[in-house]
């Protein structure tokens, strides 16, 4: 039973992690229709910047704050020269963000060398509880909490804003905001740099949980978020909170019970889904 | 007529020239002509898929390193027998089509834009993965070391394997091209152009694609396999992302759906970066080969979409065309 | 007196298509302009193109002495049109107040006024107030959508086949409010309802093959039965 509490959290928590990724992701590709592959590359930069701003101010909610800083900077500028010349073009926003996937992950590599930099988790977030034979880390609690919290706050974005509404408008047809004197194409550049922020979030939340940062976290942790995203419906906010509990779940369990299929359980699970449910979990058919 | 002509020639003298070329040229450039054949080899297959079907995978590295792994493992457990030769070919094969049908089972369900974007992400999901297990499996791949590995004797001789690059490469433009003339071709590029219509035509798209898949992946895995011969050497690079958007690169730089374009764009690509790793010298930026990398893709991509054969085959049409219309012009003016 | 809208001469491309080879109408402020002709003639395109959603590659469109060309929509809108597309373009996933909420383009008590004043002529709207727009009828999805153009301060509505798919007795509605509209904003309606057409308009330009091939008054449209089945294929019963 002990065991259950503690994988449940240890799930929860990467699930929480994995949300800040998906959640983006899936909100973009629902309102603009383009799924970012260099989202990953804000998870890096994020946790880059956070250890940076960590050992120069040693304040771990600023060293936060600068990743989701970062993270929105980069989004807004991919979105303004990159992705909006390519508006309406599937293969090319694929191909375009794919190039700048590799530029900035290199570069990430000229700037701060090859090789992993440690990163401790700041003194109140660090040790653990323990209740009877459960010990949880309270890092693990506070990644749940910061899910949470933005989750929640998504769902209030979405449900009780204007741009909310643009969303959900938007996600059916972005011509027809535009035809009520909106420009959407300025909430397109708002939700991608929000989205953008979010991953570089999850970087900077990443780096203490697993000790350090290194360049190839962000595709290891994208591919994660990609099948959140198709298993939960592409597109789809609520897909994308179930999916990532989901697959947090499934890498927690199979880590304990059976390790080598760790890296795979998430795959077969995306498998299982799409073959009983072909367009996932909460279903949204990408419509542009 | 004449145009044929001087056409023959031209395919001659090139010939020719590439022929003599390993005995009049020193070893780097040799062994960097002969990776140039094999990798365009990869980058054509990448253009059946892109160029031809219209298919975005994002895991076709997978095919690649998995054809250059398979030979290292049966070379080095198995010797570099004529039998070990045939066993790695034989399952170089069979993993790429095994692999191809199973991802394409998953990639190719939805259909329209957002089908495009979920072959994207799934493809990419699956190579990943066989890139993870190739690190895993460190008794057999050596992990993030690299495999280093013999191989069969005949193809030991460093201008003999030149040739067997040259030959490889001829025999496969010849069988891609058949490829993509057959019927089969044609359906393809229907469903590219309109995947729709192509359905409502009643071809079984899901199974064209299917096969597309099937085709390139085990022309990529050839490549791959070739690719063992020459460097006899594999490590987990072959199997990432970068090196599905090296063939990428290929047949954007050369133009896709051109399928000679790859050829072009790879000895291209190929070229600039062995030329700027030798500025290195001058300033260690030139040592970040990826970062051109991504500014050649991303430039190439939003402002070179037809790439080189691409807009060499537009420039030679509309000059046809002034040339047909100026002469039914002068024949007005008589 | 100068017309409101004038469109001279424009020729509209979508992708290869040249749709709109010499489309020219004026509207003048008060009067009911209907867009007559058959499928595919251009008349959704025309008004498309006037919001800029198909932007015309030649000839001019003025609001009020605007030039509207070359604005992107959502500023083209802003000059003061209200647009209701042919499929209503209402939001699903929006409740009927949002859906209103969003077509407001401010929030002073002019437009309040406005909206309760739209809530007065469809109750409907009212009662489903807070419902998700998906569970609308296609008639109460018509007139949120005709809500959604007169909530703002428009210089002029443009219709697309209101009555399209529409039964009977909700074409009946929609012909009143047509009518009760018409005293108060000036309006261009497609429409292939003849008789809706004639009962609201005030003139006709009929556009046949992406060209205005003909215009006049709708009470002289009304007496010519020879123009209608030529350019109309009407058949009179």
């Amino acid at each position: 039973m002990h065991i259950f509490v503690m994988l449940l959290v240890n799930g929860l928590a990467e699930g929480a992690l994995i949300f800040l990724m998906a959640a983006g992701l899936s909100i973009i590709l629902g309102l603009v229709g383009v799924v970012n592959f260099a989202h990953g590359t804000l998870f890096i930069w994020g946790g880059y910047m956070s250890i940076w701003v960590f050992r120069l101010t040693a304040s771990f909610p600023l060293a936060l704050l600068a990743a989701l800083a970062t993270g929105v900077i980069m989004g807004i500028v991919f979105e303004r020269l990159f992705v909006k010349p390519v508006y309406g073009k599937v293969t090319s926003q694929i191909l375009i963000t794919l190039g700048l996937m590799i530029i900035f992950t290199d570069m990430v590599r000229l700037l701060w060398g090859p090789n992993p930099i440690p990163m401790v988790r700041p003194p109140w977030l660090d040790g653990t509880w323990v209740f009877g034979q459960v010990i949880i880390a309270r890092y693990r609690v506070f990644l749940i909490a910061v899910g949470l919290f933005v989750a929640v706050g998504i769902n209030y974005l979405i449900n009780k804003t204007r741009i909310g509404m643009v969303m959900r408008a938007g996600i059916q047809s972005p011509e027809m905001v535009q035809a009520l004197g909106i420009n959407i194409k300025l909430y397109f550049a708002a939700v991608f740099a929000g989205g953008a922020g979010l991953a570089a979030l999850g970087g900077a939340l990443y780096a203490p949980l697993v000790g350090s940062v290194w360049s190839g976290m962000g595709i290891d942790n994208q591919i994660l978020a990609f099948i959140v995203v198709i298993l939960g419906g592409m597109g789809s906010f609520y897909g994308s909170a179930v999916g990532s509990i989901l697959i947090g779940l499934t890498s927690a369990f199979t880590a304990w019970f059976f390790p080598p299929l760790t890296a795979y359980s998430t795959l077969l699970i995306m498998v299982v889904i799409l073959s009983l449910k072909p367009e996932g979990l909460f279903g949204l058919a990408v419509r542009k | 007529m004449t145009a044929k002509w001087w056409l023959w020639a031209a395919y001659a003298v090139a010939l020719i020239s590439l022929l003599v070329f390993p005995h009049v040229t020193g070893v780097m450039m040799r062994e960097l002509i002969g990776r140039i054949f094999i990798l365009a080899v990869f980058g054509m297959s990448y253009d059946i898929l892109r160029g031809y079907t219209g298919i975005i995978n994002l895991g076709h590295a997978a095919f690649f390193g998995g054809g250059t792994y398979i030979a290292g493992i049966v070379f080095t457990r198995l010797g570099t027998s004529a039998a070990a030769l045939l066993l790695a070919v034989a399952l170089a094969w069979a993993f790429a089509a095994l692999l191809a049908l199973i991802m394409g089972q998953f990639a190719f369900r939805n259909t329209g834009a957002g089908g495009v974007l979920a072959c994207a992400m799934i493809t990419l999901a699956f190579g990943e993965m066989v890139r993870h297990t190739a690190e895993t499996l460190r008794e057999f791949t050596q992990g993030a070391d690299g495999l280093t590995f013999v191989v069969p004797v005949i193809f030991r001789d460093r201008i003999g394997m030149y040739y067997y690059a040259l030959l490889f490469l001829v025999v496969m433009t010849v069988l891609l091209r058949q490829f993509i003339n057959s019927p089969t071709g044609r359906v393809l590029q229907a469903i590219r152009d309109n995947e729709q219509r192509a359905r409502f035509l009643g071809y079984d798209v899901r199974k064209y694609k299917l096969l597309a898949l099937v085709t390139a992946a085990l022309a990529a895995s050839s490549s791959g396999f070739m690719f063992a011969l020459l460097t006899r050497f594999a490590n987990t690079d072959l199997l990432s992302v970068q090196n599905t958007l090296n063939a990428l690169l290929f047949t954007i730089v050369g133009g896709t759906g051109t399928l000679y374009g790859a050829i072009v764009g790879t000895a291209f690509v190929q070229l600039v970066q062995s030329y700027l790793l030798e500025l290195r010298g001058i300033h260690e930026i030139f040592a970040r080969w990826q970062i051109f990398f991504g500014a050649i893709y991303v430039l190439v991509v939003l402002y070179m979409p037809l790439g080189m054969v691409g807009a060499f085959l537009r420039i030679k049409g509309s000059l046809a065309r002034w040339r047909t219309a100026g002469s039914n012009h002068t024949e007005a003016g008589e | 007196m100068k017309p409101l809208l004038k469109v001279e001469d424009i020729s509209s491309f979508i992708g290869p298509f040249h749709i709109l080879q010499g489309v020219s109408l004026e509207v003048y402020p008060g009067e009911v302009v209907v867009i007559l002709g058959r499928n595919g003639a251009g008349k959704t395109t025309t008004l498309r193109s006037i919001i800029g959603q198909v932007p015309p590659a030649r000839g001019q469109i003025t609001l009020d002495g605007v030039s509207l060309l070359n604005m992107p929509t959502h500023m083209a809108v802003r000059a003061g049109i209200g647009y209701v597309p042919e499929d209503y373009g209402v939001f699903d996933l929006l409740t009927v107040e949002e859906n209103l909420k969003l077509a407001m383009r401010q929030s002073d008590k002019a437009t309040l006024t406005r909206r309760d004043e739209v809530l007065d002529i469809f109750p409907d709207l009212g009662i489903a107030y807070k419902r998700l727009a998906m569970t609308l009828s296609g008639g109460q999805r018509q007139m949120l959508s005709i809500s959604r153009a007169l909530v703002n301060d428009n210089k002029i509505i443009l219709i697309d086949e209101p009555s399209k798919g529409l039964a009977p007795i909700i074409v009946e509605r929609i012909q009143n409010v047509l009518m009760t509209l018409k005293k108060k904003t000036t309006i261009v309606l497609v429409e292939q309802n003849f008789a809706l057409a004639c009962a609201v308009g005030d003139r006709y330009y009929i556009i046949n093959e992406g060209r205005t091939v003909l215009s006049g008054t709708v009470d002289d449209l009304i007496d010519d039965t020879a123009l209608q089945q030529t350019h109309l294929g009407l058949v009179l019963t």
